[in-house]
């Protein structure tokens, strides 16, 4: 188990998805043991999200029963997100002849979630916090600071995931110097010719340089996951076909949460698992905005 | 006594043991210490409005004890994504320095605060309006917020010197920290104490939500303005 975290932790640092821990163009995490953290994170944040209706509902069982549905579902959101959207996203993939393998996919988008999961876990506590601290007629509230975290953590998991693969299109292209010489002095004392050794003729003048030359790279410090490395661009249509996803996972995930709902209870109905099939996600936003005035 | 206040005078000249790496622990609890002693200090004088007599001294200790709480617990709930998203945009060799800093900044508040303890004083003994002394409480919050974004901007230029991502995260740590401290005092109401009224410590009906409530009053004041 604490492996597992420990494996969470290098992934947030950053050093799972450094250019040399790239170089088998995947990621070296340990998928199972990372997916059963990101489900422990996705319960943690269930449990805080669940604390609305611990505090405002009159009935234990109704209490307990919502309680227990928000951390399981939070996790199960994700999961029935994620294999709802990866065949097509491994699919359109292999069509445009990304070289990224069936398992290297699914360890970067378990990395991916992994840091998505963290982040709304770590946002758990000020949800908790305003959940008990809320009553009933705070439920619009409630629900919209819940959307504004799923959003933030998303948008943040989903940039990892973008920045991943940016790193493992530059770390596929073969070896390059992680310091240049000028940022690392020395790098550059190597065994130099003598002075005496260089021929007369005139040297050509060296070209201009040019910023996105990959020799070019230059990480004075080390970089964070979400830091952008120059260098290669991804090929044209495997970016296009991530980015996408990006979005569609995005909404799939929005709807998804819908059709899994409730997730935060309203105090004024009964307790139940799952709402009648009405709306969609984004209607019912603008209408609970619509209610808070 | 004397070398606690001296340590006190460290951390508003921003001496670098407040935020050195070398005593961690025991910086810690130094700041700590500032931070309940002078929001304790501060606290007590904010519960004096309804006088000291006849059981009010229960709100006077209330309000010692709720200062440092507000300031505290603001800090604990915040402190978990302020850790996660400092280990992810790559900060996180820089984190305890960061939240020694931050810390420190908590304990210059709390120093600031109590040295406008006095101004509140006089206030409450020049006038007997409660809604008035609310309002210079808050305003005395404020005057020493702003003291402490001073210190914060001193104690963060090194690390900011050193990436500038931390500019980012200082200013997503403010946010944060405005966000559930602004909730967390208006839950721990009150602070000053309507005389007259049963003191306790949470008031009935105090854990409404500050921004829903905020909400209905601009609502009510639009609705009321279209309305005339």
């Amino acid at each position: 188990m604490w492996k597992w975290v420990r494996a969470l932790d290098r992934v947030l640092r950053g050093e799972a998805t450094r250019l040399p821990e790239l170089s088998e163009e995947t990621i070296q995490i340990p998928a199972v043991g990372l997916s059963a953290v990101v489900l422990g994170l996705g319960m943690v944040y269930g449990v805080c999200m669940g604390c609305f209706a611990l505090v405002n509902r009159q009935e234990l069982a109704d209490r307990l029963g919502q309680l227990l549905a928000s951390t399981v579902k939070v996790p199960a959101l994700f999961m029935l997100t994620l294999v709802v959207t990866f065949p097509s996203l491994y699919v359109f993939n292999a069509l445009v002849g990304t070289r990224l393998t069936l398992r290297a996919m699914l360890r970067l988008l378990v990395a991916s979630l992994a840091v998505n999961l963290a982040v709304l876990a770590s946002l758990g506590p000020i949800v908790a916090f305003f959940s008990i601290s809320t009553t009933v007629a705070g439920y619009g509230f409630m629900v919209l600071l819940n959307v504004l975290v799923f959003a933030l953590s998303g948008a943040l998991g989903l940039t990892f995931l973008l920045q991943t693969l940016h790193r493992l299109s530059i770390a596929r292209r073969g070896p390059m110097p992680l310091l240049s010489p000028a940022s690392n002095p020395g790098m550059s004392e190597g065994p130099h010719p003598p002075p005496e050794s260089v021929p007369p003729t005139p040297v050509p003048l060296p070209p201009e340089p040019r910023a996105r030359q990959p020799v070019e790279v230059e990480l004075v410090e080390e970089p964070g996951a979400l830091d952008q490395i120059e260098g290669y661009v991804l090929g044209r249509h495997v970016k296009k076909v991530f980015g996408c996803w990006v979005v569609v996972f995005g909404l799939v995930g929005a709807q998804m949460g819908w059709v899994l709902r409730p997730f935060v209870g309203s105090p004024g109905t009964p307790f139940q698992w799952f709402r009648e099939r009405e709306s969609n996600f984004f209607e019912a936003v603008l209408e609970t905005i619509r209610n808070l005035f | 006594m004397n070398s606690f206040l001296l340590r006190a005078d460290d951390v508003l000249r921003q001496r670098p043991w407040t935020t050195k790496s070398a005593h961690t622990p025991s910086t810690l609890m130094h700041l700590g210490a500032n931070i309940v002693f002078f929001g304790m200090a501060y606290g007590a004088v904010m519960g004096c409005f309804g006088g000291i007599l006849g059981g009010r001294v229960q709100q006077v200790v209330y309000s010692a004890l709720k200062v440092p709480l507000l300031l505290l617990a603001t800090f604990l709930v915040g402190f978990c994504s302020f850790f996660v998203l400092n280990t992810l945009f790559g900060l996180r060799r820089d984190f305890a320095q960061a939240v020694r800093a931050l810390l420190a900044t908590q304990a210059g508040l709390a120093v600031i605060l109590a040295s406008l303890a006095p101004f509140t004083a006089l206030w409450y003994a020049s006038s007997a309006d409660y809604s008035a002394a609310v309002r210079f409480n808050l305003l005395m919050f404020t005057v020493a917020s702003l003291g402490a974004q001073g210190l914060l901007r001193g104690y963060y230029r090194p690390l900011i010197r050193r990436n500038r991502k931390h500019r980012w995260m200082l200013w997503t740590w403010i946010v944060i920290y405005a966000f559930v401290g602004i909730q967390m005092a208006w839950g721990l109401r009150p602070f000053v104490g309507a005389p007259g009224v049963r003191v306790q410590f949470f008031r009935a009906g105090a854990w409404e939500n500050a921004y829903v409530e905020a909400f209905a009053v601009v609502a009510r004041l639009l609705a009321g303005m279209l309305a005339s």
